[in-house]
């Protein structure tokens, strides 16, 4: 694999045969195709190769709900699984590890696993470990004889480690703390004493991971995997009623949840439902879950098990409901009910409601959310100005064809989507300054006049004319003269 | 189920009363009346019901007619939300405006939906009831067999002009043909819709000044 790079092309990721001929990560390409003339070198893609790991890291979710990315990368990329109080449901640490291993094996990644208390030791002992992979107490002596590379310094500080004669990590504990502090520091000032604190677990190291871990997931492996959407759909009602079980006994609700199916392959796939208020109605979760599309995860070779996760829960009380306002409770109920279905068959951007925006434009002055959305704080000053406002607006306004008797004053007669109207009413001009401090696509934003105009039906315009005759444009030839357009019909 | 029809003799002309449960249908007489339909129907949503309003329409009935605004829809609403369901197509508008009947927490839902066919308003008709809600079919043109209990149809007309000013476009008018209705009278009315409470009313065509405006020719 080839990156390109400011040195020119180098090598980014080799197959055990090429090392095996002497190549290394890092050389440039000339020196390998010199060293080995017919090397089959590919382009590299660091995006996709990044977009894989989340994948994987998705799919590692199987294990513990908390999975990081391993940001080191460098050829050394991998997950960071916590797996605090998971161990024994798969038969221990041993048993994990090798599960671990086998399963990414059977999906095209050649992996290693280590357990350790801290995530350092881990990384440490799953890439340089030989003997013991899974530490507890005796971290301290597992680390001793493996080489300083383990602890994640950058190259500088290797080098410089290598200088002083320091090839162990054994040979750092009996170092004097401050001297090593002082001496050795790499780019981004992480420093080798603060990383083998962290292997040690002196020093506490934060982890993010790929997924906020949800705090209620139910979760079922099967030994037959399912390949079809039917089989999923089956399972589903199980893990959902065992969910909202353990929601019930906490007295929450969920708000967004997501089913997780892991595939055997090493792949995952998910779908999420939403909520506008909290429930742990399994029937009503798996209409939702029917409605957003259970087909949209692909089985592929088979899906080995299946996860259903509270990705927002909140508290869900019994609503206190008075005496005469049931059938106002009951109506909102209704309405929730209605848009989460709307919303997951039609896609949450197509059921939107309006909320009011601070502007005096009219295309801004109200902005349509999705209705699973938040509804944004209201705006500052005057809602309404007295002024008349179409009852339907074109967004953005279109190109019309206008005659006026005077230039600044209302049009005579227009042209607006191939037919021509007569006015016979007019009201205006009402004078909306743009707002010069927002970009306009790179044009200058120029006043607007609106008119209020009846055409000889009885048909109703809101029409503008953009630009002012004299300030706004004095005829020069490279000027824009002012042009009409179409805003919206009143009734 | 036996349909509720209104009494014969209605004190009230039909186009005065409010939107009852069940499923009516107005049909713009011109392409451009959509705004004044709009206005018609939610002029005569019923006011003591606190519901919100649901319009289900297609992305093309968007880029056609534009989107519902501001203070314009905000007054006309009573201050209800608008919720505003977008389907892909006709199919899927009527899916959401039959749901959103059904759901009973709207008071009335309108539909821009064309092609519903006499089976499909039926199921309209079922799921008002169901959610004791008012549901309009906004058509533009005119349907072949119904099971609405109302059908309009509705024209802008030119206004008398503003009191304070002539050339001003004064307040909305509109004519409303009832063409076919269950045990009602078709006819065809003047109205205006009152600024104030934003009520349709009788347009008094003697008052202004005499040249009244004449409504255009409904034939289509």
């Amino acid at each position: 694999m080839i990156l390109k790079t400011a040195r020119g092309a180098i090598l980014h990721a080799l197959n055990p045969a090429a090392r095996g001929l002497g190549l290394s990560r890092g050389q440039t390409q000339a020196d390998a195709l010199a060293m080995i003339p017919n090397l089959d070198c590919r382009p590299a893609d660091p995006e996709a190769d990044a977009r894989a790991l989340e994948a994987l890291a998705v799919w590692a979710e199987r294990w513990s709900p908390s999975v990081s990315l391993d940001p080191s990368g460098g050829g050394l990329e991998g997950l960071f699984l916590d797996v605090t109080g998971a161990a024994h449901l798969f038969g221990g640490e041993a048993a994990l590890i090798a599960q671990i291993e086998r399963r990414l094996a059977g999906a095209g990644a050649r992996a290693r696993a280590a357990i350790a208390p801290t995530p350092g030791a881990a990384w440490a002992l799953a890439r340089w470990g030989t003997t013991g992979r899974i530490a507890g107490e005796d971290v301290r002596a597992l680390l001793a004889p493996l080489a300083v590379e383990a602890l994640r310094i950058d190259a500088a500080t290797l080098r410089q480690a290598r200088r002083f004669g320091l090839k162990t990590i054994g040979d750092l504990y009996p170092m004097p703390r401050a001297g090593l502090a002082r001496r050795f520091r790499d780019a981004d000032g992480a420093g080798l004493v603060r990383r083998l604190d962290q292997a040690l677990g002196l020093t506490a190291e934060a982890l993010i991971p790929v997924r906020a871990p949800a705090k209620y997931r139910g979760w079922e492996a099967y030994a037959e995997p399912l390949t079809d959407t039917a089989g999923i759909e089956a399972r589903l009602p199980g893990l959902a009623e065992a969910l909202s079980r353990s929601l019930e006994r906490d007295g929450q609700g969920a708000r967004i949840l997501t089913l997780t199916a892991f595939r055997v392959d090493g792949r995952a796939g998910e779908v999420s439902v939403r909520m506008g208020r909290a429930s742990r109605e399994s029937s009503v979760w798996m209409r939702l879950f029917r409605e957003t599309g259970i087909d949209r995860i692909d089985p592929g070779f088979g899906i080995d098990a299946l996860m259903l996760s509270a990705e927002v829960a909140e508290p869900l009380s019994a609503h206190q409901v008075e005496m005469g306002q049931e059938a106002a409770a009951l109506q909102a109920e209704g309405l929730a009910a209605l848009i989460d279905r709307l919303s997951a068959r039609l896609g949450e951007d197509a059921v939107r409601v309006a909320s009011p925006a601070g502007s005096w434009l009219p295309e801004r002055a109200e902005r349509w959310r999705p209705a699973l959305a938040k509804a944004p704080p209201p705006p500052e000053g005057p809602l309404d100005h007295g002024r008349a406002r179409p009852l339907m607006l074109l967004d953005p306004p279109e190109p019309v064809e206008a005659i006026a008797e005077l230039p600044d004053g209302a049009p005579a007669r227009f042209t607006w989507r191939r037919v021509t109207r007569r006015v016979s009413r007019a009201d205006g001009p009402e004078r909306l300054s743009p707002e010069w401090w927002r970009p306009a696509g790179g044009r200058a934003a120029r006043t607007r006049d609106y008119y209020r105009i009846e055409d000889d039906q009885g048909l109703r315009y809101w029409l503008f004319r953009e630009g002012l005759y004299g300030p706004e444009y004095t005829g020069a030839p490279d000027e824009r003269a002012p042009s009409w357009w179409m805003h919206g019909m009143f009734p | 189920m036996t349909p509720s029809i209104e009494p014969l003799s209605s004190p009230v002309p039909p186009p005065l009363t409010d939107l009852s449960t069940g499923l009516e249908e107005t049909c713009v007489a011109g392409p451009r009346d959509m705004a004044t339909t709009l206005a018609f129907a939610l002029a005569r949503a019923r006011q003591e019901d606190r519901r919100g309003v649901g319009l289900a329409v297609t992305r093309a009935w968007l880029k056609e007619h534009g989107r519902p605004y501001g203070p314009g829809r905000r007054s006309l609403c009573g201050g209800r939300d608008l919720i505003l369901m977008i389907g892909r197509t006709q199919a899927e508008a009527l899916w959401a405006m039959e749901q959103a009947l059904r759901s009973g927490g709207l008071a009335l839902v309108l539909g821009a939906v064309d092609g519903a066919d006499l089976t499909q308003t039926r199921r309209l008709e079922f799921a008002a009831r169901d959610g004791g809600s008012a549901g309009v079919l906004l058509r533009t043109r005119t349907g072949d067999l119904s099971a609405a209990r109302r059908r309009w149809r509705v024209a802008s007309v030119a206004s008398e002009g503003d009191a304070d000013d002539v050339r001003a476009p004064g307040p909305l008018r509109l004519s409303a043909e009832l063409t076919r209705s269950r045990g009602e009278r078709p006819g065809l009315w003047m109205l205006e819709v009152d600024d104030e409470t934003h009520r349709l009313r009788l347009a008094d065509r003697l008052a202004g000044h005499g040249h009244g405006p004449v409504g255009r020719s409904h034939a289509a």
